[in-house]
């Protein structure tokens, strides 16, 4: 209902046979649920993103990729380069929030089955964001190479080394060579800085044209309508500006910290990773190895993959709308339970 | 002589498929060659006896950690004689310490336990430590490794 009536007013408002200038694309009339905040959870992350390519640029200029330097060099931004405790703090709260906000914005898209037909693609550039964030997450906390970062590198390639067939290879092109070296480190920081960036970047953008392609989610009911420019812009402005002032007091109020250096002789006695690979770790901590690794990859294959299981459900008659109420909570609370879990041990 | 046009599909279909796959082929392996650029190939193991001193430096019911040209080991004596286990968990590869109370080797990073022979037995840890192959010539102990 509501798609048809936005159609009838966007094609209303556009004489027939003219073409489109750029004034209709940013005047684009959005629907009134967009109003909502559950709905515009997307913004967020993309404003966060932002703010971590400029941070993470400013860092770049006084990083060191080497196993001797690394360190020393965080230690300097940290300590003695004027603002280099602020930037890093921003860079670093920049994470932690763009990642929460990811896992709030697809929360909400799988509660609302914001997925199904014509928004799979939506769904599946969306997910694969998500897991390069990760990636971006890990190699980014890799670099300070303080002692969590190098056991944590250990951990996580001898985990995909772990893969057949192609785990030994991956382990090779992770750390260029057995062990984790300087090698790892400097290939991890071309991930990071480089290879990574410009992933994540295309998809977000990717991300963002197939959602103005295919349009916003249909919601019963929502009929009204502002311009993209100017209402919604000035939203999104002020929610950035929200998000700038809470960061800066985040920074002030917890500024970045470093672990003791790299030990290669010995485990940091508290391996513990960042918030958002929690759960995770302790997930491969309670299981056998190949068990909680092959349910890691399924459970991110089965998430890449969940309009068309989806789909295929509601061919067979199940309640989807319940089920994904039910799967949600469920993992969210044994996320939350394994959280809780990692703070004790 | 009347030209036949009738095959004109076809031939243009088999050789565009034929270029296309040419074309798919080089880069496939140049890709290939790229990515073996990327992934080093493990150096040539050489197996040698390395001194690590006299027996009765190790001492009872104590693990002394060595580094042995990369190879981190735990020299172990017991009332059964002097074993070398290596001190890479078998599970992701973090390292065991030897813990002298309760006579086994733990592992801080997901919580692994071996016994004093080595053997996994709790946590995830799928094997054995590896072991490596101690030697007594007089009083000296050697232990066998593979060098890079």
């Amino acid at each position: 209902m509501a798609s048809e009536v936005s159609q009838a007013q966007v094609e209303g408002d556009q004489p027939v046979g003219q073409s489109k200038s750029w004034i209709d694309y940013i005047q684009k009339d959005l629907p009134e649920h967009l109003d909502w905040w559950p709905y515009t959870l997307g913004a967020i992350p993309l404003t966060l993103f932002g703010l971590l390519v400029i941070t993470g640029l400013l860092l770049t200029f006084y990083y060191v990729p080497s196993p001797d330097k690394a360190y020393e060099s965080i230690e300097q931004i940290t300590n003695e380069v004027y603002l280099g405790w602020f930037v890093r703090g921003v860079h670093k709260f920049s994470v932690d929030l763009m990642i929460l906000f990811l896992l709030f914005h697809v929360i909400r898209v799988f509660l609302t089955r914001a997925y199904q037909a014509a928004g799979e693609l939506k769904w599946i550039t969306g997910s694969v964001v998500l897991l390069v964030t990760f990636a971006m997450g890990f190699t980014g906390y890799s670099l300070v190479y303080d002692n969590v970062s190098y056991w944590g590198m250990t951990v996580v390639t001898s985990m995909l080394g772990n893969l057949p067939l192609v785990g030994t290879p991956l382990l090779y092109l992770l750390r260029g060579g057995e062990e984790v070296s300087g090698g790892t480190l400097l290939r991890l920081y071309d991930l990071h800085t480089k290879l990574l960036p410009v992933l994540l970047g295309g998809l977000v953008l990717g991300h963002v044209i197939v959602v103005r392609l295919v349009g916003f989610v249909d919601v019963p009911g929502s009929r009204s309508f502002h311009p993209f420019y100017p209402e919604h812009t000035m939203l999104m402005g002020a929610v950035a500006v929200g998000l700038l002032v809470l960061i800066v007091d985040l920074v002030m109020i917890f500024p970045p910290v470093l672990g003791p250096p790299a030990n290669p002789q010995e485990v940091a006695s508290d391996v513990s990773p960042p918030w958002y690979f929690s759960a995770p770790y302790m997930w491969i901590t309670l299981l056998p190895g190949p068990v909680a690794l092959w349910s890691l990859l399924g459970a991110a294959g089965l998430f890449v993959l969940y309009p068309f299981v989806d789909r295929i459900l509601v061919q067979r008659g199940w309640p989807m709308a319940i089920i994904n109420a039910v799967v949600g909570a469920a993992v969210v609370g044994v996320v939350v339970v394994l959280m809780i879990l990692d703070t004790r041990m | 002589m009347a030209v036949i046009h009738d095959d004109i599909g076809r031939r243009r279909f088999l050789s565009q498929a034929v270029m296309g796959f040419g074309l798919l082929f080089g880069l496939g392996t140049l890709a290939l060659r790229f990515i073996q650029f990327l992934v080093p190939s493990p150096g040539p193991k050489r197996v040698g006896a390395v001194l690590i001193g006299a027996e009765s430096r190790v001492p009872m019911g104590e693990a002394v950690s060595l580094d042995l040209s990369g190879h981190k080991i735990l020299v172990l004596r017991t009332d059964e004689g002097v074993v070398a286990f290596s001190r890479r968990c078998t599970d992701l590869g973090c390292l065991v310490s030897w813990n002298k109370e309760r006579e086994q080797f733990l592992c801080p990073c997901h919580q692994g336990v071996f016994d004093k022979t080595g053997r996994n037995i709790a946590g995830p840890p799928p094997r054995p430590l590896d072991r490596f192959e101690v030697v007594k010539r007089g009083e000296h102990l050697y232990v066998s490794i593979q060098s890079v």
